[in-house]
């Protein structure tokens, strides 16, 4: 019993953070990352070469470092940080929005195939496996002991993450980057280098993904190719779309609703008898329709963008809400003396 | 006043010249909407661009604030060469403009969209936001004072709070201009302020754009509307076919009868607003 | 018999595999100014068509299983608009959402395939064919067939769009959707017509791939979406010429190269010409402008 529990509570606070890391990409800055999972995995991955010492019998695989939980799993969110910053660099400066989206599923169709083939990389089909599980020995936890563990140090782990986001969100690094989802033209009209915010984005929402994948290779001891078609890329947005894009809060939401409830606990019933893998194949359609029907009749999701009140410093402009005589000198003086003020600072 | 040569920019009454441009031209697909346009803008003075439909004024302004790159020709910010900077460096180099089209950041609200047009944010930078809290708070407390103050001369203080997209047309027109100046502007571009606004609005946006220019803000207003030309600007620009036509002061200019033909078929006259 | 022309021979039919598809595709794009992440799967779906009618419950000949599957195909790209892709995108302004429709829709009909057919990989009954002598290279009747195929579609394709008045409304909508519209066009035929073809083209591709693979697998649509891409990228996206073009070079290049390089990797040659095209030349061969930032 435990073991199923926990095996949910993993999921729900390793897609909470994934959704996270789209979120930051799709919801706040409106990138259409198709190739989202691809940054995943590549967390995975590498977490997972990080870890692994430098040679296990019947395994092919690069690095083997060796490193202890959570040197390795920041590895795994550096090194998705990089790709992505690579990709942006080829293809956020060139490309429009459906450009853009075709180039990057075919991207993560591609890594998909290339770590399928080139085995000496990360084992190729059979993927890596025995992966060390963090503090399993020294801790002494048992299979259902080290379940219960995890699950609760991903918990810690995404609501460090969270803290973060929430910085970065209600920071004017949060508003450029809405701003330039809304309108990128006019962002750059009022100063701001879209690309590199664009870029910043996407470097923040794939380290998010990189340790996501990072703890799910540790959760598992293992991941291959299968773990990550292209498709799945589509189940992180349908957590996005049905928790609420934009938010942190939705996208707990979503991952309760979409992964925990829709995907992982459906695993857990038994299978029908000659036709292996039909739930998993239903469940999956199912994510599809429930996400069409989201976006069809409540678009803003569950928990939708919260509406940001100006902040009280304590400021109070002389003039009340009641439109009496403006006193347009004054007021207008203020805004020469910042105009002035700046042109100095120039 | 009298025509003057396209090809040489306009003495200006200052030293320098806040804006120049010479032999501009931009091509779409074979047409010419930009041939050789020139001319010079004069430091903290509003200089109207006026000229018939077609003439290439919207683009000229899109290709002065980096919107559009020019096929050939340069550009000038004082002494500065801005010829092929991006739009966000233009605006960084004190050129903000507004669009005919009011371009609300529809999703954020009215303060929000004053607040992103705040010049020199730390708060941009990752950075900062992660290590350095303090003064990115203190920037957004000043930014947000200065936002407010202009919202209120602005008319917009009671709709700070608002999705800038649940605006009326007349707000947005205003937000659009609040926020252009809440960037601090040396130069402003103003592309067709007055269109679409109702006559009473007309007034307030003149008076404001007048209040600006005691500010030390340079303005360049594309503008069809005479009568506001008129009344607020102090030097026009006519631009015919891509090409500058002739500059000087708008009465002298309707006596130009170059000017009048490329005008023929509209109605050049101070009661005609758009 | 050298590999090299071994290769050349198959990128023929490679080439005529993605030329079937990449023009679906295009025709598709150009009238509706969206991507169908969902095309592969259209293939898939038509591919399964054609075995349930030559392999499963009928056993009729493959060369009749397929018009018959493309034609299914059809009405299913004309049902799928009506019901899902035409009312999203009619009702967001940002493709953003119709796109993600369509990735949605890519899942939903991959697992609705593996939930009927399974994921065991199933095959054609095909007649036995001999492979012949043309100059240098070695062909054998079905890769015939498919490249006559795709040879005659295409021709079918620019007759249609150059002389007649159909193709003309095609290529109007195609160019500027508003303008067409306010000149007359009906817009919603023409839009019915495409899907019913862009779906056509996709059964037809998805069977010849099943064909020319020599066996069919519910994800195979899916994977071959990106060469796809490649081709319809590298030669310009939205033109329909440049689909064609594009084909012939990512067709012929991938094959020729798994004469040099390990063969499993030949996919990935075609991702590295996207590649190549984005930072060289990102609008393509045969570009339309606007498609670009």
């Amino acid at each position: 019993m435990t073991y199923y529990v926990f095996t949910l509570v993993f999921f729900l606070f390793d897609y909470f953070i994934l959704a996270m890391g789209l979120n930051i990409q799709y919801g706040v800055t409106g990138i259409l990352n198709f190739a989202y999972i691809g940054f995943v995995a590549v967390g995975a991955y590498v977490t997972g070469v990080a870890a692994m010492p430098s040679n296990i019998n019947g395994e092919h695989y690069i690095l083997g470092l060796g490193l202890p939980f959570p040197l390795n799993t920041l590895l795994g969110g550096i090194a998705a940080m990089g790709l992505s910053a690579l990709v942006a660099l080829i293809t956020l400066r060139r490309l429009r929005t459906d450009y853009l989206a075709i180039v990057l599923i075919s991207l993560s169709l591609v890594l998909y195939d290339f770590c399928n083939n080139y085995v000496s990389l990360f084992n190729g089909a059979d993927g890596l496996y025995n992966v060390p599980e963090p503090f399993a020995q020294s801790l002494g936890l048992g299979a259902n002991g080290f379940i219960v563990f995890f699950a609760c140090l991903t918990g810690v782990v995404s609501l460090i993450l969270l803290f973060v986001m929430r910085r970065v969100m209600r920071a004017p690094l949060g508003r450029t980057f809405r701003a330039v989802r809304d309108d990128h033209v006019t962002a750059a009209a009022l100063g701001k280098d879209t690309f590199r915010m664009q870029l910043k984005a996407m470097m923040i929402g794939s380290f998010f993904a990189g340790i996501g994948g990072g703890l799910l290779i540790q959760f598992g001891g293992s991941f291959n190719p299968t773990a990550w078609l292209p498709g799945e890329t589509f189940v992180v947005f349908a957590v996005l779309i049905v928790g609420g894009a934009g938010n942190n809060m939705g996208m707990f939401v979503g991952a309760l609703l979409v992964e925990t409830l829709l995907i992982h606990l459906p695993a857990f019933l038994p299978e029908i008898p000659g036709h292996p893998g039909l739930i998993e194949y239903f469940d999956l359609a199912l994510v599809g329709i429930v996400l069409m029907v989201m976006l069809w009749v409540r678009p803003q999701g569950i928990v939708p963008e919260r509406l940001r009140r100006t902040p009280s410093f304590g400021v109070t402009p002389k003039l009340d809400d009641e439109a009496g005589e403006l006193d347009r000198t004054t007021a207008l003086a203020g805004v020469k003396v910042a105009v002035a003020g700046t042109e100095e600072a120039r | 006043m009298s025509v003057v040569d396209p090809s040489r920019p306009a003495a200006s009454t200052s030293v320098s010249p806040a804006l120049r441009c010479e032999g501009l031209t931009k091509a779409f697909q074979g047409v010419h909407a930009v041939n050789g346009a020139a001319f010079s803008i004069p430091e903290g003075q509003i200089t109207a661009l006026i000229g018939p439909n077609g003439a290439g004024k919207t683009t000229v302004v899109n290709m002065l604030s980096g919107a559009m790159k020019s096929d050939s020709g340069r550009m000038f910010i004082g002494e500065t060469e801005t010829t092929g900077w991006p739009s966000h460096k233009v605006a960084r180099h004190g050129l903000l403009r507004t669009f005919q089209l009011s371009r609300e950041l529809g999703g954020l609200t009215v303060l929000e969209n004053l607040l992103t047009a705040a010049p020199n944010q730390a708060g941009d930078s990752l950075v900062n936001v992660l290590l350095r809290p303090g003064l990115i708070e203190r920037q957004e407390r000043e930014n947000a004072e200065r936002a407010l103050q202009l919202l209120e001369v602005y008319g917009l203080y009671r709709h700070r709070d608002t999705p800038a997209r649940e605006l009326s047309g007349g707000q947005k027109k205003l937000l659009e201009i609040a926020r252009a100046v809440m960037g601090s502007p040396r130069i402003l571009l103003l592309d067709e302020p007055m269109a679409g606004v109702n006559p009473a609005l007309i007034d307030v946006l003149g008076g404001y754009i007048r209040d600006l220019k005691k500010d030390g803000v340079t303005i360049l207003m594309v503008e069809h509307n005479l009568g506001v030309v008129e009344q607020i600007c102090d030097h026009v620009i006519v631009l015919a076919e891509g090409r500058t036509l002739a500059t000087g002061r708008l009465a002298d200019l309707r006596q130009n009868t170059e000017v009048v033909k490329a005008y023929l078929g509209e109605v050049m006259d101070a009661s005609s607003a758009d | 018999m050298t590999l090299f022309w071994l290769s050349f021979g198959f990128g023929l039919v490679t080439t005529s595999v993605l030329a079937i598809a990449a023009i679906g595709l295009s025709l598709q794009f150009g009238i509706t100014n969206y991507v169908n992440f969902a095309y592969g799967d259209f293939m898939a779906l038509g591919a399964f068509f054609a075995y349930v009618l030559n392999n499963q419950l009928l056993h009729l000949n493959i060369w009749i299983a397929l018009p018959i599957a493309a034609l299914l195909m059809g009405v299913f790209g004309v049902v799928i608009n009506r019901v899902l892709l035409g009312p999203f995108a009619r009702r967001f302004k940002s493709t953003h959402y119709v796109l993600i429709v369509t990735f949605g829709l890519s899942l939903v009909m991959l697992n609705i395939i593996y939930s009927i057919w399974g994921s065991d990989v199933r095959f054609y009954a095909l007649p036995l064919g001999t492979a012949h002598h043309i100059g240098p290279l070695l062909l054998t009747d079905n890769q015939l067939i498919v490249m006559g195929i795709a040879l005659a579609l295409l021709v079918a394709v620019h007759t249609t769009l150059k002389a007649t008045s159909l193709g003309k409304s095609m290529r109007a909508m195609s160019d500027n959707g508003t303008l067409a519209m306010t000149s007359g066009i009906d817009t919603k035929r023409i839009t019915t017509i495409t899907w019913f073809l862009s779906g056509a083209l996709a059964g037809v591709a998805g069977t010849v791939l099943g064909i020319s693979e020599g066996n069919l697998t519910p994800a195979a649509g899916e994977l071959f979406l990106f060469v796809i891409f490649a081709a319809v990228i590298l030669g310009g996206i939205g033109s329909i010429y440049g689909a064609m073009a594009g084909a012939v070079v990512v067709g012929m290049s991938t094959e020729i190269s798994a004469a040099f390089i390990n063969p499993a990797y030949k996919l990935d040659i075609a991702f590295v010409a996207l590649i190549l095209t984005l930072l060289i030349r990102p609008n393509g061969l045969i570009s339309r402008p606007g498609l670009t930032t």
